[in-house]
């Protein structure tokens, strides 16, 4: 990690009354250190990667609070931390994206449940659902509900948010239970204010550490103790989180003239639900709703008699929850059920069943529902007209357009060092034929895209090499796995590689060595090149490939197409049985750059010698045929009107965005392209040889070259 | 309470690493700075990555104390009807923003750059793959109140700045975004970074939007291509022919004079001719066809040789041009590498027929072996001589085996366009466009030349089948031809089988083992 997050420490120290201004997700860590934790730890993903990120650089302030944090291995890891709850009176949180990151850490969570805490265990889950997702769309709250853990979903604004997370520690403590609370990306990302407490000092701490060891068998997962746990999970810890939530109003109403109507709202959709009531004229610019609202900040367990109040003596309500199954709109329906309530719920049906509520999707589920339940204060026909107004917009500009604008998917960054063996990979498809690629969560997930589409399958993070394993077997030729270094470290080592070693596939694994986990910020990993003052660089990918008995291992430095391109051949056709393993050597781009950049930069205001190097491409030897663009997709690499009065086809081009990362001219010989690429190395500040020699070729080489000719 | 108090809302439409993000801080800085509540959100990862991705930023244009103490509450996503400007830095991304549907005509102001990044989608088609970026300005116009567009990459290179300061003046000179200028510069100065370059950045911005003056046009429209200059002793003869082939006529003779030599364009106005003189059935656009035929004859008897090629890159104005493109000062020393990997072709096509027909059917078979690649350093004087020494070859070029090879595909190409002629509709022009199919290097080349073979059998059928059915057919198999990327032909590149070894299950199940 090159980036320097000092301005977001300097945040994290603000005082009793200061206001903050920032991101949500940076709000979020504030109210930890506000909230005395003793540790903190996680796992990156997008939208949650910033808490690690700014942790990490704030040593100073960490050691004076006495804190312990760390970056975990994996989520998995990063849950067990929270066991330091069960015995002792400290609080921790950690965090990690949801549901991927849920999803590994389920092993731990539910012991973690099943025992239950002591201090307040908080785990701060970033959801990535709907608009651009890079993953799976599940809910987390399904987790909450088999293992019993406590759900937040606080409404998106800096303040709820900072209270949540200080009333969700205390309602951990007073339910014996962990804590989740979860954030969408877009609030994550929210950039508002709240106004600042003082960061509390933990209670046990580095600097105050626990007098002695606590032991109670009742907190193991033996029986009877586990029978027992579930017991008490059941006639204690439940009534007790729902007794908490009701007494300190965590989920909140707001009134509305139109009282023989509802809507119960996740708190995490309560702007977007406000928002698209404003432009229906029911809400006002601050939130005053004409409609009763009942905001379920704590989504997890529910308060049944609090919803029951809330429609008792109306007639209808919209349950506004976001994804499936519908979890909360089922249990108000048996709620309402048992109370002997009629009041009729809407929710999926006037929404749609899946996918994000976006305003879009808010509109036309406020007016479907206003439509159907007709309040008795509103006119319920001009709110349609006008909701149908603005829904129609959609349909009326794909009209207009006809044809839709390209789609423009995320993919490698300008240099990104995995491009190139994503275009090795391609030629080696050319020339073996079709071959099943395993593919692997990371930047490198982008190779199934245009113009490469390698990829057959994406099983999970750092799952590539073990979802080879069942069609391994089953194909004429040998597969090939995709794992990054982020996602070996992962759990790839493990249920990869050792699998691979112990039952003898004879597969290929390309091992994406770009030194971080760049698809979630660049974070640093064991194997990073720059490793942060506190910790040396001790592991590395090689040596521990040898370490587990992998036979085959060839290092490649990620540029050279050619060689890359042998290498991979070399071991789709050795006669070497086992894993074959392939390491492409080159650092993430975005680092590198950040890196260098202010480097040479200096270098210039020196006065120094710098060599800069870029590829361009002569436009009237490029006959338009595009094949270089096919195997990079560079995109700095493009194209540009023909200068030529004869033909008509786009030249490629090369713009200056270019980093002269070499691919052109790898490509141009792995592939065997047109000549049309060269590249210039200039050099500034150059020294008096260099201008010699420049001098004297130039001349010469001008003269040679002649007076400029025309071209047609 | 001031209940009609509207919240004033931006979407800023950007690609990654464009700075849409330092854009919405600046307006947050900027709302800050003048006691508006604002907020933004965004959903970046995505913007790391080149992908297409938006900010969103809303505020209330009334200062906090005048609030009493109650706070607005915004939306985190963009709504149909709910955007008052939309703020892009590409064209397409606009396109994207009205698709959505955000944009309202009584409310929405767009204020968006007109130059192009093309997608990938866009970019690996092997002819033309490019989205008419007119629809999109035409369409902005229809959905939107106000609509500003015009070059900022452009501007944005005049001033040495990025994009985004451009379009952050572009987006004040509208006069629609709530915020004063002192907020808005001082807000660009906090950031702190190339603070001088930004500023002239929003001050050329807004100039572009705010004085009337009329704006660059769309970066979209193609430049009509420079016509080039023939000799005057040829302009009896092309003058000869209808105006509307004058243009295309004089760029195919400047062509091939500097391809080759007078002569050679002489052949090209003659061969044009054997065209142009065979009466048309009717309903056959003469001069269409004509004119395509004139224009894919030219191209391809200029095809691409390793002689034309040394030629193209050791021009005094070729030195000159790369120098511009990648900005180095005449003061600076440039190191230029060429990446070339002549194979048995190349070779071969700068032969006498006889020795490349013997090497040929010695080596085809292992030709992709045989190619070897060459770094040659143009800006020392060996590796700009040996340009020099291939460009000097252009007298013995008829001679070769490739020149025969080429001419001899051509005329059956030309027997095929006049045979054409006769057939009263489209055919004639079809097969003239498939001249096309024929072009670049090594397999490229070759499967150019197996694709024409392949229509010009398939013209061949007229007298079976009846036109139209025959037509439609050429015009298939010539855009087949021109949407096919490199087809993947199988290990025959290869010669080493795909050996896969026996794989042994582990020793107490090895009797066992399923291959």
């Amino acid at each position: 990690m090159e980036r320097s997050f000092a301005q977001e420490v300097e945040k994290l120290s603000l005082g009793e009354g200061e206001l903050f201004h920032g991101e949500g997700i940076l709000g979020v860590t504030k109210a930890l250190l506000q909230s005395g934790v003793s540790y903190v730890g996680g796992y990156q993903g997008a939208p949650i990667s910033h808490l690690i990120d700014v942790l990490g650089d704030a040593h100073e302030l960490l050691e004076d609070l006495g804190i312990y944090f760390e970056n975990s291995a994996s989520e998995a890891g990063a849950a067990a931390m929270l066991g330091a709850s069960i015995n002792y009176p400290i609080r921790g949180a950690v965090t990690w994206k949801s549901t991927v990151g849920t999803n590994v850490a389920s092993d731990a969570l539910s012991n973690l449940s099943s025992t239950g805490v002591v201090g307040g265990a908080m785990i701060i889950l970033g959801e990535d659902y709907g608009e651009g997702s890079s993953i799976i769309q599940e809910r987390t709250h399904s987790f909450a509900m088999k293992s019993q853990m406590w759900l937040l979903d606080p409404r998106p604004n800096l303040a709820s948010i900072a209270a949540a997370v200080e009333k969700g520690f205390e309602l951990s403590e007073a339910s014996n239970t962990p804590v989740m609370m979860q954030l969408r990306i877009r609030a994550c990302h929210v950039h508002g204010t709240f106004v600042a407490k003082d960061n509390k000092a933990p209670l046990y701490s580095m600097r105050n550490r626990l007098p002695k060891a606590r032991f109670d068998p009742m907190s193991i997962n033996l029986p009877p103790a586990t029978y027992a746990q579930e017991k008490h999970k059941i006639d204690q810890r439940w009534p007790a989180a729902v007794n908490f939530v009701r007494d300190n109003h965590l989920n909140e109403h707001f009134d509305g003239d139109c009282e023989d109507v509802g809507i119960v709202v996740c708190g995490g959709l309560y702007n977007g639900l406000i928002g698209s009531m404003q432009q229906l004229g029911l809400a006002d610019a601050f939130g005053k709703s004409r409609i009763p609202i009942l905001v379920l900040n704590v989504v997890y367990p529910l308060v049944p008699d609090e919803l029951s109040n809330f429609c008792s003596g109306k007639r209808a309500v919209l349950m506004v929850e976001e994804g499936q199954p519908n979890h909360i709109e089922e249990a108000l329906e048996s709620i309402l059920r048992r109370a002997d309530l009629q009041t009729a719920v809407h929710g999926k049906g006037a929404f749609p069943i899946a996918g994000e509520y976006t305003g879009e999707v808010i509109l036309k589920g406020l007016s479907a529902f206003i439509d159907a339940a007709t309040p008795r204060n509103l006119q319920s026909g001009a709110v349609v007209e006008r909701a149908l107004d603005l829904t129609s917009a959609k349909s009326r500009a794909v009209e207009t357009l006809g044809s839709p604008v390209p789609v423009r998917p995320p993919g490698f960054c300008v240099g990104c060092p995995e491009r190139p063996v994503f275009a090795a990979l391609k030629m080696t498809q050319r020339r073996f034929g079709p071959i099943h690629v395993s593919a692997d969560i990371g930047c490198h997930t982008f190779g199934a895209l245009a113009p490469f589409q390698v990829g057959s399958t994406v099983l999970g993070y750092g799952l590539g090499l073990a979802s080879s394993s069942g069609i391994g077997h089953l194909m004429d030729r040998r597969v090939i796995s995709i794992m990054g270094d982020g996602g070996f470290w992962h759990g790839g080592l493990t249920s990869g590689v050792v699998n691979a070693v112990y039952n003898q596939h004879d597969s290929v694994l390309v091992i994406m060595k770009n030194g971080y986990t760049s698809a979630t910020g660049t974070q640093i990993i064991p194997s990073s090149p720059s490793q942060p003052a506190s910790k040396e660089q001790v592991l590395d990918i090689e040596t521990t490939l040898k370490g587990v008995g992998v036979k085959w291992v060839k290092t490649v430095p990620s540029y050279k197409v050619g060689k890359m391109l042998e290498a991979l051949s070399d071991a789709m056709t050795t006669s070497t049985p086992g894993l074959k393993v392939v390491i492409a050597d080159g650092e993430c781009q975005l680092e590198r750059q950040r890196r260098i950049r202010p480097m040479i930069a200096q270098m210039l205001a020196r006065k120094e010698r710098v060599v800069t190097t870029r590829f361009g491409i002569d436009s009237d030897v490029c006959t338009g045929d595009h094949s270089c663009i096919r195997i990079s997709g560079c995109p700095s690499l493009t194209i540009k009107p023909n200068p030529s009065a004869l033909r008509t086809d786009p030249v490629a081009s090369v713009n200056n965005g270019c980093v002269g990362c070499g691919l052109c001219g790898e490509n141009a010989h792995a592939a065997t392209l047109c000549p049309s690429f060269y590249k210039a190395e200039i050099i500034r500040n150059p020294s008096w040889l260099d201008r010699l020699k420049h001098r004297v070729r130039s001349t010469i080489i001008g003269w040679m070259a002649g007076a400029p000719r025309a071209v047609a | 309470m001031t209940t009609q108090t509207k919240p004033f809302s931006i979407l800023v439409a950007a690609l990654g690493g464009e700075g849409g993000g330092v854009l919405s801080d600046w307006i947050v800085t900027a709302a800050t700075a003048m006691e508006f509540p604002v907020q933004s959100t965004s959903v970046p990862g995505v913007a790391q990555r080149t992908g297409a991705t938006n900010y969103y930023v809303e505020f209330l244009p009334v200062r906090r104390s005048e609030l009493d103490g109650v706070a607005p509450v915004f939306a985190l996503t963009p709504s149909p009807g709910r955007v008052d400007l939309v703020a892009a830095t590409e064209l397409m991304e606009a396109g994207r923003v009205l698709q959505s549907g955000f944009t309202h005509p009584e409310r929405t102001t767009i204020v968006a750059s007109t130059h192009r990044e093309y997608a990938v989608a866009e970019k690996v088609v092997p002819g033309d793959g490019r989205y008419n970026g007119q629809t999109v300005i035409d369409v902005a116009s229809k959905l939107a109140k106000k609509v500003h567009l015009f070059d900022m990459r452009q501007i944005a290179q005049q001033q040495g700045t990025v994009i985004n300061s451009v379009l952050f003046g572009a987006m004040f000179g509208t006069g629609v975004l709530p915020l004063s200028r002192e907020a808005c510069e001082d807000a660009i100065r906090q950031s702190g970074k190339s603070v001088k370059a930004s500023l002239n950045g929003f001050q050329a911005g807004f100039e572009a939007t705010s004085s009337g003056k009329p704006q660059p046009a769309a970066a979209t429209s193609v430049p009509a291509p420079a016509s080039s200059r023939a000799p005057a002793s040829f302009d009896t003869i092309i003058d000869g022919y209808p105006e509307p082939l004058h243009a295309i006529l004089r760029a195919g003779v400047a062509q091939l004079i500097d391809y080759q030599n007078a002569a050679y364009a002489q052949t090209y106005l003659e061969r044009v001719r054997t065209v142009h003189e065979v009466p048309a059935a009717e309903g056959v656009d003469k001069i269409a066809v004509t004119k395509e035929t004139a224009r894919y004859l030219a191209l391809w008897m200029s095809y691409e040789d390793v002689i034309r090629v040394a030629d193209l890159k050791s021009r005094a104005q070729r030195l000159q041009r790369v120098r511009d493109e990648v900005g180095a000062a005449p003061s600076e020393p440039m190191r230029v590498t060429e990446f070339l990997k002549p194979g048995l072709d190349e070779v071969c096509s700068i032969l006498p027929r006889s020795l490349a027909g013997m090497l040929q059917s010695r080596y085809k078979h292992r030709a992709h072996q045989l190619s070897v690649g060459i770094h040659l350093r143009s800006d020392t004087v060996l590796g700009f001589s040996m340009l020099c020494l291939l460009r000097s070859l252009r007298p013995l070029r008829p001679r070769t085996w490739r020149f025969a090879l080429e001419q001899e595909a051509i005329s059956d190409w030309l027997a095929c366009v006049r045979r054409s002629l006769a057939v009263p509709g489209q055919l004639a022009y079809e097969v003239a466009l498939a001249g096309n199919v024929v072009k670049g290097y090594g397999e490229t080349s070759e499967r150019g030349h197996r694709n024409l073979r392949t229509i010009l059998a398939l013209a061949a059928e007229i007298g079976q089948k009846d036109a139209a059915q025959v037509t439609s057919q050429v015009r298939a198999e010539r855009l087949r031809a021109l949407s096919e990327g490199e087809t993947p032909s199988p290990t025959v590149t290869t010669g080493e089988p795909v050996f896969k070894p026996i794989s042994f299950m582990p020793r107490n199940s090895a009797s066992t083992r399923s291959d």
